[in-house]
């Protein structure tokens, strides 16, 4: 009987239930995408130039263990506050508490542990297809890279289990010794703000210092070491916490304290919507902003490393690619380059120990070569009277000769004495693109087949941008991988967090608007509270998040060379789809609160 | 002008249910008019059409055929901001199942209908004050509704129905989930506010009791008027024993 009351419950709340299982199944489908790069230590270590990313991984687990922490407790709050009405209603019937514990054992356990099958899966499928994805898009080798990794199967499993264990057996405690009134209510009755002000300031000092604290570790990662990335965790999950714990708290009490602005319109209301949970908002909105800044920062840097290659590679080579003697075939090639800024034929000489060049052309099209001054490779113009020179101040010249010619001098000499130079001809021709990646399928072609033509190790091919490439992207491609991959995950987490968090709150929120619509609350107005209380929720952490990753962009400052370099573009794209995933909630929201009849369309 | 009805209620239908479904005619086409400060009550039995009627008399729901004016304004004819506009300013209305927003205090709930118009803080609290005092609930204004008893949410309802001084409160059964202490109260306070400040109220109740304090009741059965009492010269409990012995034969 009381089986199918508690089914009968599930039935009646489908859409709540829905809401509930789908955050969770994103929760642990992004938990089991992160172990499957974490505990894969294979795919660490070769696929990092760093040899501490295991560890870092490992304090990445910290944090998305407490991330999901919250996020599990969180549900577990909602789970409870939809079943201790009926629960209340059991007991109220006569079921033993007994029973009942027993009941809300083994229904919070069974939807832990349904969302973790469902999630682990889906977690393989994300894994698989965001894999797949980044590996054709960097080129990147990612080896040792399994979707289906068994450690990460029984770190999602074990986790998620134990958890709903733990959060059954206090949900059980809590509802046998919570008053059954209160259980009846409890959904209700709102929090009343009872912070003292100096303690609101405390708290307000303490997360300043704490967040400081951190943001200077990430900088000075260098001289702390790996310990730097353990206090910034700590630091900044406390600090962010207890950030918005006052912050939020004190900007809502002085809003409502400012009359002028509170007694207009559904000021009050919007204020009290925030302030009726506050608690579990300032918990959300935490690890809303952790999460925002994972995975800004986590594309961010995948980002920046992927920009990295073809910009370390154009350092060391100023053209895209160098064909010598190219056949019809490999010119046929060529003419698919798209973008092409220069291109340039020289006519080459060898004879003896030395690589003669025309004056006449490398005039028409300077040589570019490049020269490091500084430790900085600087991009040379080199006509006929400053090649040598620039070959003496240590100029790179390989990239123009054929293998087996490297090492040879080269020499510029005028037009009059090239043609009466005797030795074997050949023809190089030069090309420079706009997009390097964009045309990597034909510059792979091209270089491919050179090196078979050569019948030299792909290696011995010195100078061809290609294999710096190559070599390149083997070292970093990994890093943005991981960057990208993470940064995936994390933005689905936060996705449905947010989510979560505002649909759960759904279904009581409606029974307040249509109060509202009955007053007489314009829609328009109703529309403008909606997009104001979730604007509050999505803008803070999205603000804090953006600091976040602001400082510990500086973590990078050894590995990339401009971490700070072209920010815009991660940050506007992800902004972009923040925006768009605001107005897709609030949307969503509104469909859910506003009641489309009440007689005013 | 002078004498026009605060309500007037021309031949309106309601018919549930789309074309293609299986259709139930809720009110069969109804009558009356609710002169400017008189105290009018609705009595049926359950499902006869009160709660229909109400609707669409305090603008939540549109009849099928008939018109409806208040104040003169044919409420039919408003739709969107207009109609949310009128419902703030010129209808009154409490629910049985008290309708308080629970993340407000009982001052908020009362003064959101000022808010909403955009009335200055310090009238909106003279007026919260005022209406307060006259419904005995000053001391529990800083409270939210879960910390009050049902008739002190009933009367805050009340309170933030009358804040905007409409042209007519309605109320749906606003008794229903009262104990009879508290249901009295609020009876008086109603009668209070009718005959001392000249409210115009239209009550809908099924309870001969809380009917009996209406100067005319007009009974309903099968979404129709099928009679009316006056309260003319008599004393409440002559009132309340007609309203009985009418019910035994109407009812039939
Ligand atoms: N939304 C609706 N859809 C269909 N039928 C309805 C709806 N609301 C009320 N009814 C029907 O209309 C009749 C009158 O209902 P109602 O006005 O609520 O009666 P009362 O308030 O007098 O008890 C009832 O038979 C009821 O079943
Ligand atoms: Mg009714």
């Amino acid at each position: 009987m009381l089986r199918k009351l508690a089914l009968g419950g599930i039935r009646a709340r489908f859409r709540d239930y829905a809401v509930l299982f789908s955050g969770l199944v994103i929760a642990s489908a992004v938990f089991y995408m992160f172990m499957a790069l974490a505990t894969n230590s294979a795919f660490l270590t070769a696929n990092s130039p760093v040899s501490s990313t295991t560890i870092i991984f490992g304090f990445g687990e910290v944090l998305l263990i407490i991330i999901t922490t919250v996020y599990i407790v969180y549900a577990n709050t909602f789970l409870m506050s939809m079943r201790q009405r009926d629960y209340a209603m059991f007991m109220m019937l006569g079921a033993k508490s007994r029973k009942i514990a027993q009941l809300i054992f083994i229904e919070t356990v069974s939807v832990g542990f349904l969302a973790s099958v469902v999630g682990t899966l889906v977690g393989m499928g994300l894994t698989g297809v965001a894999g797949r994805i980044l590996i054709n898009m960097l080129h990147a080798p990612a080896t040792h890279f399994s979707v289906f990794w068994g450690p990460a199967i029984l770190a999602t499993f074990g986790f998620f289990l134990a958890m709903f264990v733990v959060a059954a057996v206090i949900n059980a405690i809590r509802l046998l010794k919570t008053p059954m009134l209160q259980l009846l209510h409890a959904d209700t009755t709102p929090n009343r703000i009872r912070q003292k002000g100096w303690g609101l300031i405390l708290e307000a000092v303490a997360a300043v210092i704490l967040l400081g604290i951190g943001y200077v570790a990430m900088g000075q990662m260098m001289k702390i070491g790996l310990m730097a990335i353990g206090i910034a965790l700590v630091t900044i999950v406390l600090g962010t916490y207890l950030l918005f714990n006052a912050l939020l708290v004190a900007l809502i009490d002085l809003l409502k304290r400012n009359h002028r602005f509170a007694a207009r319109g559904l000021h009050t209301f919007t204020l009290s919507q925030l302030s009726f949970r506050i608690r579990d908002y300032t918990k959300i909105l935490a690890v809303v902003a952790m999460l925002f800044a994972l995975a800004l920062g986590a594309i961010t840097v995948g980002l920046g490393f992927q920009r990295e290659i073809p910009e370390r590679a154009n350092e060391l080579n100023a053209y895209d690619v160098v064909t010598i003697d190219a056949p019809a075939s490999e010119r046929a090639a060529a003419t698919k380059l798209t973008g092409v800024m220069h291109a340039a034929l020289y006519t080459q000489k060898v004879s003896g120990k030395t690589v003669y060049l025309n004056a006449t052309e490398v005039n028409a099209h300077p040589l570019r070569l490049r020269v490091f001054e500084d430790n900085v490779a600087k991009l040379r113009q080199a006509d006929a009277k400053t090649f040598a020179q620039l070959v003496q101040a240590g100029a790179d010249t390989d990239m123009l000769v054929r293998p087996t010619d490297v090492g040879k001098g080269v020499v510029v000499l005028p037009a009059a004495q090239f043609a009466v130079q005797t030795g074997t001809t050949h023809i190089i021709r030069t090309y420079v693109v706009r997009d390097f990646i964009g045309n990597y399928d034909t510059i792979k072609t091209m270089a491919t087949a050179q090196t078979k033509r050569f019948k030299v190790n792909p290696m011995m091919q010195i100078g061809q941008k290609f294999y710096y490439y190559e070599i390149l992207n083997g070292m970093y491609s990994g890093f943005a991988f991981m960057g990208f991959f993470l940064g995936i995950a994390f933005l689905a987490m936060l996705a449905s967090t947010l989510m979560f968090k505002i649909l759960s709150g759904a279904s009581y929120d409606a029974s307040r608007y249509l109060m509202l619509q009955k007053v007489g609350v314009r829609k328009g107005l109703l529309r403008r509270s909606i997009r104001q209380e979730i604007g509050a929720l999505f803008f803070f952490p999205g603000l804090l998040g953006v600091v976040h990753v602001l400082f510990g962009l500086k973590m990078f400052d050894s590995l990339l060379a401009h971490p700070y370099g072209n920010l815009i573009v991660p940050f506007g794209i992800f902004l972009l789809l923040y925006a768009i995933y605001y107005g897709l909630t609030v949307w969503l929201y509104e469909t859910i609160v506003i009641q489309k009849s009440l007689a005013t369309d | 002008m002078q004498n026009q009805p605060v309500v007037s209620v021309h031949e309106i239908t309601k018919t549930y249910g789309k074309a293609n479904e299986k259709q139930y005619q809720a009110l069969k086409g109804i009558t009356f008019d609710v002169q400017t400060g008189e105290f009018v009550g609705i009595m049926g039995a359950s499902g006869s059409g009160k709660t229909t009627l109400l609707n669409i008399l305090s603008t939540l729901d549109r009849p099928t055929s008939g018109t409806v004016a208040i104040n003169g304004q044919d409420v039919t004819a408003l739709k969107g901001d207009k109609l949310s506009d009128f419902r703030a300013k010129q209808v009154g209305f409490i629910f049985q199942d008290f309708n308080l927003l629970e993340n407000l205090t009982a001052r908020e709930n009362i003064a959101l209908p000022m808010a909403l118009q955009n009335v200055s803080h310090s009238r909106q609290q003279q007026a919260v004050d005022k209406i307060a005092a006259t419904l005995g609930i000053a001391a529990v204004l800083d409270h939210y509704p879960t910390e009050l008893s049902g008739g002190q949410k009933q009367r805050v309802a009340a309170a933030r129905a009358l804040v905007q001084e409409p042209a007519i409160l309605f109320g749906d059964e606003p008794t229903g989930a009262l104990d009879s202490q508290s249901a009295r109260e609020l009876l008086n306070t109603m009668q209070g506010l009718n005959q001392q400040q000249g409210v115009s109220i239209l009550l809908v109740t099924h309870d001969p009791f809380s009917a009996s304090y209406a100067q005319r009741i007009l009974f309903i059965k099968d979404g129709q008027i099928g009679q009316e009492l006056r309260h003319g010269d008599k004393t409440q409990e002559e009132f309340y024993q007609e309203i009985l012995d009418t019910l035994g034969t109407f009812q039939k």
